[in-house]
This record gives structure tokens, C-alpha cells and sequence, in this order.
């Protein structure tokens, strides 16, 4: 292939919302990528429809498009730029999805774009499972016994041939979507439905079981040339069964021997070379019969994947950065590696150390969902560690959960959390290991390599060392500390205080050494400083600058603290090196850009937690930390490290508990004259009975101490309350009380960010919620600027929050988020750090947001306008992607607490296309005609009257429940009306199955047990048929429809 | 577990523990292979040295005896960080002390890598003593005998007599190899690809291999300082330009050597699976398997040569074509065991060299 010409223009698409299966490692891929090719000379147009990104800021690329990842969208962003080429190769399945649309389409022959990193038939190769097998039979390689099924007959004969259990994977879906483990013939029957109403192509592989081989995963690069090699092995920790993304992996394969591990090679360069890859960068995945020996391959992805992401920050190695450049014809031996500065690109890289990642899962937010792990991907984030051998990399990791601080903290034992596999298990296994259960035995029920379970009963026998030895003596302490056990593990074992076993270790001289990921084993000197700390170094300490500034991550993605939090850590991360300061980043995420070697000066790759953070700070004293940008992660800990004598820099301690103190904040609000809605703190369920008494119903529930609005909920009168007290005992307590606060209902919401640095205050934009109250702030849709809030109310908001702001002393960031209800502004809350609508925002109004916070920090904020955001600016919504999919027991309906993973951005001059390019950005799929069924609970119908009356202007026909639709037609508006489950078959539900309708409005009150609401939701999310669950959001898509039906789908870069 | 130190010729000491009681000497190089630790083990090239494994979890998937790469062990020590020691699974560890290998565990091996990069190739001992000053005796004692060695190490390790293999292939090709500590892979490679094999102890005579007919013939690989190997380059001079040779590693040092080229010692060698080769008879970049200490002064081989295999890394020369003397020469291994198997098709090319010569 001949090299792109300099100067070309390349259109990157990136991969839109974060959804589970996809997330920010898409952003770190495509940040690094837009660097790299910038920086070869290359114009980079990039069209992405999330704004938290990195790679979204008008300096990644040359312009920056934030639209719909949609053909008609990128279609004409391609008619506006011209673009020579495009890159479909590192923004996921999305990406490689759209490019495969638009070549079907003929829009990249029509304006002869030429195709990147994969040609069509590659990735046709790869993603259509049957050519994918003709291609492996060509070569004499193994894969499962399967059968290609596109109907429920051709379902049949497959299950007779192949016997049960079987697998199935749904043709070109993501993260495993659909599929699933068949057991069962009536388990059967139920997933195949599900899977070719999934499949796109309506195709669905059933494959014979491998459960329990163990499965391993290569990421592989390759040049034009044919050079290729193996950035990385990966060994999975669960047996198949599990998907990869829901596995403990880790890195490099530990249990294959040399000559099976080069034959996995070899088949994988075989298959690249076959499929004709010249992508830079795939991954093939294969599985190994642990008895019989033999190999298979499961699948391959001609693209950058989640594994690289992980890849590369396991090996130092930026995979990438290199992806993109051999995409556009650099061969690997020409590519300097970027660690050594001497070495080409056209190696391997040597580990002399273990990397160990663990999914973050996410079950506790949908009630109702068993967690059980199988082939389709439930986790919404992942963390990594890195030790010098598997015991201290794993160890790390569960530390790096931020779970608990004890990391292998004792649990209840349950036989069954051991016998199938889910998110607990690998606690249970060190538990059923305290319960002296055999390593056989452990194996039998798990299927896990004796390899591993070797290691985690290793761990086990220590701890019982540790709890019976007569005298904790520093050998056994350093052994302990080898074996990655934290302070307060050991403090646990020993009824001691994790305090009391740090002050030991630092009597005795035990503290952690700090290596470099240096890509080569040490063979070669590398300067780039990318560290982890290990008990086995005697490397003590790391050259800082005197006015180095450490910054906290956020780690893991979880719902509620997602990549929002890593925007502002690298933002802030580039702007203290523009002032000057020497940046110390620690992160545990490896799919964030945050952790990418070049972000920051130094690069810590650690558990975010007190021990860790001081251990660093211990060895490179620095100026201080700043503890605003990651999130809740930080604010945690923060407390602890100033204890520990460190500083912080910005909002302070202080600052902190004024906020998040319920009495200390209406004591400020009360002084200040604000309102804020009538509270009362209970421990008990007694208490909150005279706390109802007093304030009325409806009241909000929340938790002390919570993210994500985690069990928050409405309570509407007393049977409610006391269920909450009854589901919630375990976690409301005397020193954890339960806040209830009166519900201020159908109140318009916003949300404010406000900057200070102690002397002036921006307010660097409002949000106002499309939703009213009673939706989390991040599950709502929001637009920018506000259109119901008066200029009046805008000012008094203005007003209100630069006074409290002064009053709390912020430094650097204040989020508030108001409620306006019967013209009263009430202050629902203050969270002093930098908030998940800070990227937003900054998108939004052009204003670097985290630069100004950390000028405001750092004392250098220059003069600004007192409000950031020009109320004629263009209409800015958000859009909120939820994960209903994937949760198939799970209620999708909206609440007060979050369970949303992602956001998009629609921008235009216009408001209902900008709602429209929010909705088509979250995947919402908008019919253009059909049938609309309403069901509403009965304080909404007066007000559905209206909606009603404009979506049959728009030509839909309507159909509601039995009472719905009494009351619509005694409206004079005629509409069907359809059974309800109970009035008999055919009902509502039998309609939505059937396909017959195709947009759904449903309220409800509460969220309890199975009711008619609950089994309409469920079957709109199986069909992918919008489901709408508040009124304010019906009226948001009816805006977009009315849009919509103008056919217009213009662009504008940022 | 006892308490054992690593002392370096220069006084440098490492502390570390080993479950095994042996000590010895030898000179202490590092690999960065990930796997293949049996391979590496029995690969008679490690003959006198002490193997450094970077790689922090050895011994994870046991012992195959059929996997050696030689009837035993050839290094006189290893040190790695952690040896898979488990009720469930020792065998790797009870193969070191069936073989008497010193072993050190438990050491910051990280440390000990970045020593011999920066210091280069070393000397120590692995000696077991509670205290430092103990240790030191030890050593001191064991470092004096190093001056006695034989300096060819080739001799110790080749073949005593010369002995046939049946090859799998009936094409009436008979190959024969030059054992200077041959890997049996690289036997297996050229026996599965002609009738029959003919192994040569290192001092063998050109008029005794002419005696056997054989229609070409592979340098093997081996262990020491080609400068030290006796009794050699005279028959390989004899062999150039009468039968197509394939050389690898110490036979490629030697080649080099017969063709008037000279050897030099590396600072610390290339150990591992991992270096990326230019090849351009193969026309390829691609990673190779790697042991050596010594390599081949570029400018000082002879001007006909043209066609060279470069070392990426460093640009060292890592191989040499001459097509009109059918002569394939190359540093790395291509019969890989452990590592990378791209340049196996090297074999290839050597065959047919042999081929175009019979007919």
C-alpha cells in the first residue's frame, strides 16, 4: 500500500455514547490516533456524537463534528469536508458497523473516499461468521461446531444436530448482544427469538458449548508489508462461558506452554494474513481444551477493541497510535517505540511483570437481574494493576475496585456464588479457601486453571498465617505486603487498625518500590516515566520536580462516574503543564486516556486508594493533590491523605463538608436566605414516620454517602416508606442515616457549574432538565441554554450561586443543582468538584472549562464574564443512553436513581433538531409513521391531551390501555383502545410483541413487583421500540419528530 | 526456603531464597522470553551460565522432557522471581534438583536486569548463607576456579561420536550437522525435510565429513566465545563454496570467522523472544528467537557479501546470504524452541539450496 499523502484529509468516526460493551477505551484509541496522525502531517476530521471525550476537544483535530454516528449525518458531514479518506477502524463496532453502511450505501464511492485500516471485505470476512469459517476451513484451523440459523425452523434442525447446551451469537452486535447460553430446550426457544430479533441480519450462530476450556485472547498488529506481530497474550481467568469483557484476564498468558502458545501464534498470523488485515491492529480469541488440548478460535475483530485499550496499557505499548499509522501505509519497522526512543515499532513487547484486570459490575442499580455472568456483556467498567507477580497484580486490582479497602474482604458463603459464575465469585473462592475446601474441588465447580487457584489459595494460607502468627514480625509483614495485601487486610487480621500497620511498616523501613512499564523487560533504558509500585522493588523513590501536582483519577467507570470525570483529569492534566506544573496522574482505568503514558508528566498506575496515594505521595512529595476532578473517588480519600500531612490543593477538606453535611449546608443556605426544600435525617424507620409527619408526602429517599443517586427513591405516602426502610435495613444505620427530604414534584431542574477561584465567580453554564424532578440529573435530558427558565430566574440562579459559592469557599469548581417550582428557587444540592456535566457544558458554550478550574485553582483565573454562555447561543441537548438491553429482567423505567452509562449531543440552531440528533445520537430509533400506544397513570392524562392531539398531526395512530383511552376519547379524541394483561388476551403486550406498534408512552407511579407497566416496558426494550417514560420527555420527541419529518439533517463542526 | 545471595565478580550482591541447596558459578545473562523456560533450560548454548528469567512466574505449566531442547540442563543456575512451587504442582522445581541446577528465587530480578544491562555481562556465583560475609567467602573461593575453566565451552557439549538420524522424507537428500551443542529442533527441522541426518562432533575433519557424502551442511548453534572454539574453522573453509551451508548462531559466528570476519563480545547479549529482524531473503521484518553473547563485526566480512539480516534494535548483523556459495548464515534461531516461528522457513530456503546443487 502506498503511504497517504501528507496533507490528506482523514474522517475518524468515533464511537458515540458510552453503552456497555463500548466504552472509553474508544476515546483514549481515538485521542491517541488524531494525535498521531495529526502530527504526521495529516488533517483529521472527527465525527463523534458524545461530548465527555477527549477526542471531541477542538484541539484533537482539525474539526470536530458532534453529531449522530449515522449515515445520513456522516454522510453529509462528508459532503461538506470532501474527505480523501476515512477510518472506521477505532471507533468500535459502531464505527466499523457505519462504514460497512455507507459502503452499502455507495456514499464512499460517491464522493470517492477511500476505506482505512479495513477494507470492506475484511471486515465482512471477520464479522460474517460463515465467511469467517469457510476462511478457517481454507486453513485447516478449528473452530466450535456451529450452524448459521436465520429462522426458528432452521433453529430447530440446529439444536437436533449440535445437542444442548448451546451458544448463541447474534451476526454483527456488540459486546455479544443478544446472545446467550441455552441450557434447555424451552431456554432455548426463548434466546433464539431474542438473538435474530437482534442480529441486525437476523442471523444467528448457534454454536456447540466450550464452556470451561480455557480461553485466551492475542492482540495482534500487522502492516501492509505482511510484518506482524503479537503486541500481547491475555489469558482469562474465568473458563469459556463468560465473556471476555465480564472475565478477570490477565497479561501476558501465563499457563501455556512455549510450543502451544507459538502454534496460537502462528494461527493468528495465519488468519491476518488470510483475511488480508492491514488494519494496524485486531484481536483473535481462542480456546483451549483443557483435557483433550484441543485449540480453537472463537472470533477475531479487525479493529481496535476494548483488549487493546488494555493491551496496550499492560505493555506500554500504544497500540493506537500504531494502528493508525499503519493505516495509512507507515510500515511498523518505520515507527520509532515510543518508550525507548530507540527501538523500532516491529517487536514484542517484554513483560517483567504481571497485569491483572477486573471487571466493575454494576448489578446493584437494577433489582430484579440475577447476577449471573454468561456471553453477553453486563460490566460498565473495568480496573487493571500491575505486580511483579499475579498474587500482588491481583491483589491490587481488588483493592483498585475501591469496593472495600481490605480488596479480599470476607464474605457470606453461598455454594452456588462459586458454582456459576457472576460478579462475586472470586470472592467466594477465597472464602470457600478460608473454608479449607480442597484446590480440586474449587476446580471442579469452577472450571478455573489449578494454575491460578494455586495463587488464591496461596493468598488464603497467608492470611491464616498472618491471623494466627504470635507476633506480626516485619519478615511476615513484607511477605504480606509481596502478596499485595493492603493495611487494612492485614490491620483486620491482626484486630488492628490499617493506621497502626502503616506506622509499623514505616518503623521498619517496608515501603513500596516504583517500576517502569518500559515495554522491554529492562532489556533497553526507557525515559518515559510510566510507574507501578511493587514490594519487590527496591526503586524508592521517583524524581519529581518540587512543584509537581498530584492529580486523583476517577477510577473504574461505573453508573454515575463515568468518563465525564477522566475528560476533566486529562483536561486539567494539560493545563497544569501549561502553567508549568510537573503533573503526577494516578488512575486504575485502563480504558481512559488519562492512563495513556503522554497525558501527564508521570504516570501512576495504581488502586485509588488512601494507602496507595500516600505510598506515592511518599515517594515523589509533591506540591500537592487536586481532588475536584475525579469524581466521588477523590473526595473519599481525601480526608484521609490530609491527615496524612498532605496538601490539597483547591477545594479543600472544609469545603467539602460544608457541602455534603446536610445540617452544616442548610445552615449556609438558611444564612444565606436560600431554600431548600424541607428535610429531615432518620435512622430508622420510627423516625422517618414523625419525619413524614412533620413535612408531608411526597418525600425523596436517599442514602448517606451514595453515587448515582443509588437507592433513591419517591415515596408517596406510608406503605411506601415503609417498604423503603424494610429493602434498605442493611445500609441505614445510626452513622449512616437516611436523608428525606419533601419531593418538590413537577419542579423544572437545573443543573449549574460555577467556577472561583476565592475572588470572582463564573457561572459557567446552566443546564436545564427536560425532565422535571424526580429523574437523576444524569438519567435526565437537558438542554443548554435554558427555554423555560425566565431571564428572571436565570439571574436569581446567577445570584444564588455566586453567594453560596463565596459562602463554602470553593476553589475551583461548585455544582448546584436547583429546583423551580411555583416560583420558588429551591437548592437541591452542592457538590464541590468538577460534576458530569462539566464536558458538556464546556462543549456547549466554547469555554475550556477544567483550564479555567484549575486556573481558578492554581490563583491565575483571568477577568471573565460573569455568565459563560450567551442565552442566543445555538440549542445544545443531551441525550442519555440506558442499559436496559443487557439487564433483560431489569424495570427501564426512570427513577431517581441513575442507571444511565452515556450521553450524545445534539447541536442546531434549531431545537427540535437538536433534540432529534440527541435522540438518534442514544440510539433511539424515531418511526417515521405507525401506531403510538399510550398507558398512563391517571394524574398524567389531563396532561397527555395535547400530545395526543399532535402526534395524530403528525399522522400516527394511536392506541391506549382501556382507561387511557376512555378518557381520550371522552376528550374527543378518538383512539383504540387495547386490553390491559389482565382484561384478557389479545392485551397490549400481545400488540407489542406482535410489532403492531411502534413508539410506546407509559407512566407510572412507583417501581413495584411485575405489573402491566413493568411487561410493556420490557417488551418495547426487547424490540427495540422507543419506550417513553415521562411525559416531558414525550413532548422533547415529539419536537424531534416534528423535526424529523423536515428531512433536513444538517451538520456543524464545533 | 533458604537464604542464598547472588554475588557478582564486581562485589555486587543480590539476596534473594532458594528451596534447593546447590551453589555455582557461571556467567550471569538475562532472557526476556515469556515463556519456554524448559527450552531455554536444556539449550545446551547456556552451558556455564546462570539464566536470569525477567519474566516474574516461571515453572507455571511444568516439565515435558520431550519438549528439551537436549538430554539435560546446560546452565548452571537460574534465577527468576517466582517459582511455581505448590502442593498441586512442583515438577519444574524437582527437575532442577534432579539436574543440580543452583536456583535463586525471591530477588529483585528487575534490579539484577537493569545491573547487567548498564555493567554488562557478569560473572557470580549463587551460594546459599544466612549472612552477607559468608556469602562472600563463598563466592571469593568459587570465582577463583573461573580461571581454570576450559575456555571451549563447544567441546564440552558436542557429540563425542558421529551418528545418523533417519530423516521423514524420502528425497535422498542426506544433510549433515556440525554439533557445537546442537538444539534438537533444529535436528527435527532438517530431518523432516531430508533422508538422512549426519550429526559431527566440532573438531570433525573436512576429508571425515566428505567421507560421508552428505549434499549439504548445518553449523549448529553452541555455547561460549567463538573465538575459543578449536579444531573447526579449518573444516569450514574446506566446506565453503563445495556445499551449500546453513549456520546458526555459533556456527554463524564461525562461518564468519573461516570467511576472515571477526567476532566481539556483546555487552550483554541478546536473550529472548522478542527482537524484530530484517530479512531480505525472506523479504520480511519479523521477530526472532535470540541467545547469544558474541556477534559478528559487520565491516570486517568479506566485500561479496550483500545481502545481510539486520537487527533492528541495535542494527547489529544478525544473518548473511551469498547466493553464489549457497551459504545462509544467520544469528538467530530459526528453529525457534522457545519463541517466535517466522524464520522457519529459512530451513526451506536451505533445502533448496541443497536441492539446486544435486541437480
Amino acid at each position: 500500500m502506498k503511504k497517504l499523502a501528507k496533507g490528506s484529509k482523514i474522517l475518524i468516526l468515533g464511537s458515540g455514547p458510552i453503552v456497555i460493551g463500548q466504552a472509553c477505551e474508544f476515546d483514549y484509541s481515538g485521542t491517541q490516533a488524531c494525535k498521531a496522525l495529526r502530527s504526521a502531517g495529516y488533517q483529521v476530521i472527527l465525527i463523534n456524537s458524545n461530548p465527555a471525550t477527549i477526542m471531541t476537544d477542538p484541539e484533537t483535530a482539525h474539526k470536530v463534528y458532534i453529531e449522530p454516528l449515522e449515515v445520513s449525518y456522516v454522510e453529509a458531514v462528508i459532503e461538506r469536508e470532501l474527505p480523501d479518506a476515512l477510518m472506521p477502524t477505532l471507533g468500535g463496532q459502531t464505527a466499523l458497523n457505519l462504514a460497512l453502511e455507507l459502503h452499502r450505501r455507495g456514499v464512499l464511492q460517491k464522493f470517492g473516499v477511500q476505506l482505512l485500516g479495513s477494507s470492506v471485505e475484511a471486515i465482512e470476512l471477520c464479522e460474517n461468521r460463515e465467511l469467517f469459517r469457510d476462511l478457517l476451513d481454507r486453513l485447516g484451523i478449528h473452530y466450535p461446531k456451529s450452524v448459521m440459523v436465520r429462522s426458528l425452523a432452521e433453529a430447530q434442525a440446529a439444536v437436533k444436530n449440535l445437542g444442548l447446551p448451546l451458544i448463541l451469537r447474534p451476526n454483527y452486535t456488540l459486546g455479544g448482544g443478544g446472545g446467550g447460553i441455552a441450557y434447555s430446550l424451552e431456554e432455548y426457544e426463548h434466546l433464539i427469538f431474542k438473538a435474530l430479533k437482534e442480529s441486525p441480519t437476523s442471523e444467528v450462530l448457534v454454536e456447540e458449548s466450550i464452556l470451561g476450556w480455557y480461553e485466551y485472547e492475542l492482540e495482534l498488529m500487522r502492516d501492509s508489508k505482511g510484518t506482524s506481530m503479537i503486541v500481547c497474550s491475555i489469558e482469562n481467568l474465568d473458563p469459556c462461558g463468560v465473556h471476555t469483557g465480564d472475565s478477570i484476564t490477565i497479561a501476558p498468558q501465563q499457563t501455556l506452554p512455549d510450543y502451544e502458545y507459538q502454534e496460537m501464534r502462528n494461527d493468528a498470523f495465519r488468519i491476518a494474513d488470510a483475511v488480508g488485515l492491514s488494519t494496524g491492529g485486531a484481536n483473535i480469541q481462542f480456546a483451549v481444551d483443557p483435557v483433550s488440548r484441543r485449540r480453537v478460535v472463537i472470533e477475531m475483530n479487525p479493529r481496535v477493541s476494548r483488549s487493546s485499550a488494555l493491551a496496550s496499557k499492560a505493555t506500554g505499548f500504544p497500540i493506537a497510535k500504531i494502528a493508525a499509522l499503519v493505516a495509512v501505509g507507515y510500515h511498523l519497522d518505520e515507527i520509532t517505540n515510543d518508550i525507548t526512543k530507540a527501538t523500532p515499532s516491529s517487536y514484542e513487547p517484554a513483560l517483567d511483570y504481571v497485569v491483572t484486570k477486573i471487571p466493575k459490575f454494576n448489578f446493584e442499580k437494577f433489582p430484579g437481574v440475577q447476577d449471573v455472568l454468561g456471553t453477553q456483556m453486563r460490566s460498565v467498567g473495568e480496573v487493571m494493576a500491575i505486580g511483579r507477580t499475579f498474587k500482588e497484580s491481583l491483589m491490587k486490582a481488588l483493592l483498585a475496585l475501591e469496593d472495600s479497602d481490605q480488596g479480599c474482604q470476607d464474605v457470606f458463603f453461598q455454594m452456588n456464588q462459586l458454582s456459576y459464575p457472576n460478579s462475586k465469585r472470586l470472592w467466594h473462592i477465597f472464602q470457600a479457601f478460608r473454608h479449607n475446601f480442597s484446590l480440586e474441588d474449587v476446580h471442579k465447580w469452577t472450571g478455573i486453571h489449578p494454575y491460578f487457584l494455586d495463587h488464591l489459595k496461596g493468598i488464603v494460607d497467608l492470611e491464616k498465617e498472618i491471623a494466627s502468627a504470635y507476633e506480626l514480625s516485619p519478615e511476615l509483614l513484607l511477605k504480606a505486603k509481596r502478596y499485595g495485601f493492603s493495611d487494612a487486610r492485614i490491620g483486620f487480621l491482626r484486630k488492628k487498625t490499617g493506621r497502626e500497620i502503616f506506622l509499623l511498616r514505616k518503623e521498619w523501613g517496608i515501603s513500596p518500590g516504583f517500576e517502569k512499564v518500559d515495554t522491554c523487560a529492562g532489556e533497553f533504558a526507557s525515559e518515559t516515566p510510566y510507574y507501578y509500585s511493587s514490594y519487590w522493588s527496591s526503586q524508592k523513590r521517583v524524581s519529581c520536580s518540587s512543584n509537581s501536582v498530584v492529580i486523583i483519577g476517577s477510577g473504574p467507570n461505573r453508573i454515575g462516574q463515568g468518563i465525564e470525570f477522566d475528560y476533566a483529569c486529562v483536561r486539567a492534566s494539560y493545563s497544569l503543564k501549561k502553567l508549568g506544573y510537573q503533573v503526577i496522574m494516578v488512575n486504575s482505568n485502563p480504558e481512559t486516556v488519562s492512563t495513556d503514558y503522554d497525558t501527564s508528566d508521570f504516570l501512576f498506575f495504581e488502586p485509588l486508594t488512601v494507602e496507595h496515594l500516600n505510598e506515592i505521595m511518599r515517594a515523589c512529595n509533591p506540591l500537592g493533590f487536586i481532588a475536584q476532578f475525579g469524581g466521588q473517588t477523590p473526595i473519599k480519600i481525601m480526608f484521609a491523605l490530609e491527615e496524612f500531612g498532605w496538601n490539597v490543593l483547591g477545594n479543600s477538606c472544609e469545603v467539602v463538608r460544608k457541602s455534603e453535611d446536610r445540617k452544616l449546608f442548610s445552615d449556609i443556605c438558611s444564612s444565606l436566605g436560600l431554600k431548600i426544600p424541607a428535610s429531615g435525617v432518620a435512622a430508622s424507620y420510627s423516625e422517618a414516620c414523625a419525619i413524614a409527619e412533620a413535612i408531608g408526602y411526597p418525600l425523596i429517599a436517599r442514602p448517606s454517602y451514595v453515587l448515582g443517586g443509588r437507592r433513591m427513591e419517591i415515596i408517596e405516602n406510608q406503605e411506601a416508606l415503609q417498604s423503603y426502610f424494610h429493602r434498605n435495613h442493611d445500609i441505614i444505620s445510626h452513622s449512616n442515616p437516611c436523608y428525606l427530604d419533601y419531593f418538590l414534584e413537577r419542579a423544572l431542574e437545573v443543573d449549574v457549574d460555577i467556577i472561583s477561584d476565592g475572588d470572582q465567580v463564573i457561572i459557567g453554564g446552566v443546564l436545564e432538565h427536560i425532565e422535571a424532578t424526580g429523574v437523576h440529573s444524569g438519567d435526565s435530558m437537558a438542554v443548554l441554554p435554558p427555554r423555560r427558565l425566565s431571564q428572571q430566574f436565570l439571574n436569581l440562579i446567577c445570584e444564588y450561586s455566586e453567594k453560596l459559592a463565596r459562602a463554602l469557599h470553593v476553589r475551583g469548581f461548585l455544582n448546584i443543582q436547583y429546583a423551580l417550582k411555583d416560583n420558588q428557587i429551591y437548592v437541591i444540592e452542592a457538590n464541590p468538584r468538577s460534576s458530569r456535566t462539566v464536558p458538556f457544558i464546556a462543549k456547549a458554550t466554547g469555554y475550556p472549562l477544567v483550564d479555567l478550574g484549575v486556573l481558578a485553582i492554581m490563583n491565575r483565573l483571568p477577568e471573565l464574564p460573569k455568565l459563560l454562555h450567551n442565552q442566543n447561543t445555538w440549542y445544545h441537548v443531551k441525550g442519555v443512553v440506558y442499559p436496559f438491553k443487557k439487564f433483560s429482567d431489569a424495570d427501564p423505567v426512570l427513577s431517581p436513581e441513575m442507571k444511565s452509562t452515556g450521553e450524545t449531543m445534539g447541536r442546531s440552531p434549531n431545537y427540535g433538531e437538536a433534540l432529534l440528533k440527541a435522540f438518534i445520537g442514544a440510539n433511539v430509533r424515531l418511526p417515521l409513521k405507525g401506531e403510538v400506544f399510550f398507558s398512563l397513570r391517571d394524574k398524567d392524562k389531563m396532561l397527555a391531551v395535547e400530545l395526543v392531539r399532535r402526534f395524530q398531526q403528525l399522522g400516527y395512530s394511536i392506541s391506549a390501555t382501556s382507561g387511557t383511552a376512555q378518557f381520550l376519547n371522552n376528550c374527543g379524541i378518538h383512539v383504540t383502545s387495547v386490553r390491559k394483561i389482565h382484561e384478557g388476551r389479545p392485551h397490549c403486550v400481545d400488540r407489542i410483541r406482535n410489532g403492531e406498534v411502534s413508539l410506546v408512552i407509559n407512566t407510572t407511579r412507583g417501581t413495584k413487583a411485575v405489573t402491566d407497566g413493568f411487561l410493556i416496558r420490557r417488551a418495547c426494550i426487547d424490540l427495540n421500540i422507543p419506550c417513553i417514560t415521562k411525559l416531558e420527555t414525550a413532548e422533547a420527541l415529539l419536537d424531534a419528530l416534528e423535526a424529523l419529518k423536515t428531512g433536513s439533517h444538517e451538520v456543524f463542526p464545533l | 526456603m533458604k537464604r542464598c545471595f547472588l554475588i557478582l565478580e564486581d562485589g555486587t550482591h543480590f539476596v534473594g531464597s532458594t528451596p534447593l541447596t546447590f551453589e555455582a558459578m557461571g556467567e550471569v545473562v538475562f532472557n526476556t522470553s515469556h515463556s519456554g523456560y524448559e527450552e531455554i533450560l536444556s539449550d545446551p548454548s547456556y552451558f556455564n551460565q546462570i539464566v536470569v528469567f525477567t519474566a516474574p512466574q516461571i515453572g507455571n505449566y511444568g516439565v515435558r522432557v520431550e519438549r528439551w531442547e537436549s538430554y539435560r540442563y546446560h546452565c548452571r543456575g537460574m534465577i527468576c522471581l517466582d517459582l511455581q512451587n505448590s502442593a498441586r504442582d512442583h515438577a519444574f522445581l524437582d527437575s532442577l534438583r534432579e539436574q543440580q541446577i543452583a536456583v535463586m528465587t525471591e530477588v529483585d530480578t528487575r534490579a539484577l536486569t537493569l545491573k547487567l544491562r548498564d555493567w554488562g555481562t557478569i560473572w557470580g556465583v549463587i551460594v546459599v548463607a544466612d549472612e552477607l560475609s559468608l556469602a562472600k567467602e563463598k563466592a571469593s573461593l568459587l570465582l577463583n576456579q573461573k580461571d581454570q575453566l576450559p575456555q571451549d565451552w563447544v567441546a564440552q557439549v558436542t557429540t563425542g561420536n558421529t551418528y545418523q538420524i533417519d530423516g521423514m522424507k524420502k528425497n535422498g537428500l542426506h544433510i549433515g550437522v556440525i554439533d557445537y551443542g546442537v538444539k534438537r529442533n533444529i535436528l527435527r527441522e532438517i530431518a523432516s525435510r531430508c533422508e538422512k541426518v549426519t550429526v559431527f562432533p566440532s573438531k570433525i575433519s573436512w576429508s571425515d565429513i566428505n567421507h560421508h557424502a552428505v549434499h549439504g551442511i548445518v553449523l549448529s548453534n553452541g555455547p561460549g566465545d567463538p573465538a575459543q572454539v578449536e579444531g573447526t574453522i579449518e573444516t569450514i573453509r574446506h566446506l565453503v563454496g563445495r556445499l551449500p551451508i546453513f549456520a546458526i548462531c555459533m556456527g554463524h559466528q564461525l562461518l564468519s570467522k573461516a570467511l576472515g570476519a571477526q567476532t566481539y563480545k556483546l555487552k550483554f547479549g541478546h536473550r529472548g523472544s522478542n527482537h524484530p529482524i530484517f530479512d531480505p531473503v525472506l523479504n520480511r521484518v519479523y521477530v526472532a528467537s535470540h541467545n547469544h553473547g558474541y556477534a559478528v563485526r559487520e565491516e570486517t566480512l568479506p566485500s561479496l557479501v550483500k545481502m545481510k539480516m539486520i537487527n533492528l534494535y541495535d542494527k547489529t548483523l544478525a544473518g548473511f546470504y551469498l547466493e553464489d556459495k549457497k551459504i545462509l548464515s544467520v544469528q538467530y534461531h530459526p528453529e525457534a524452541c522457545p519463541g517466535p516461528r517466522e524464520a522457519n522457513k529459512l530451513f526451506d530456503v536451505f533445502i533448496k539450496m541443497v536441492e539446486g546443487g544435486i541437480a
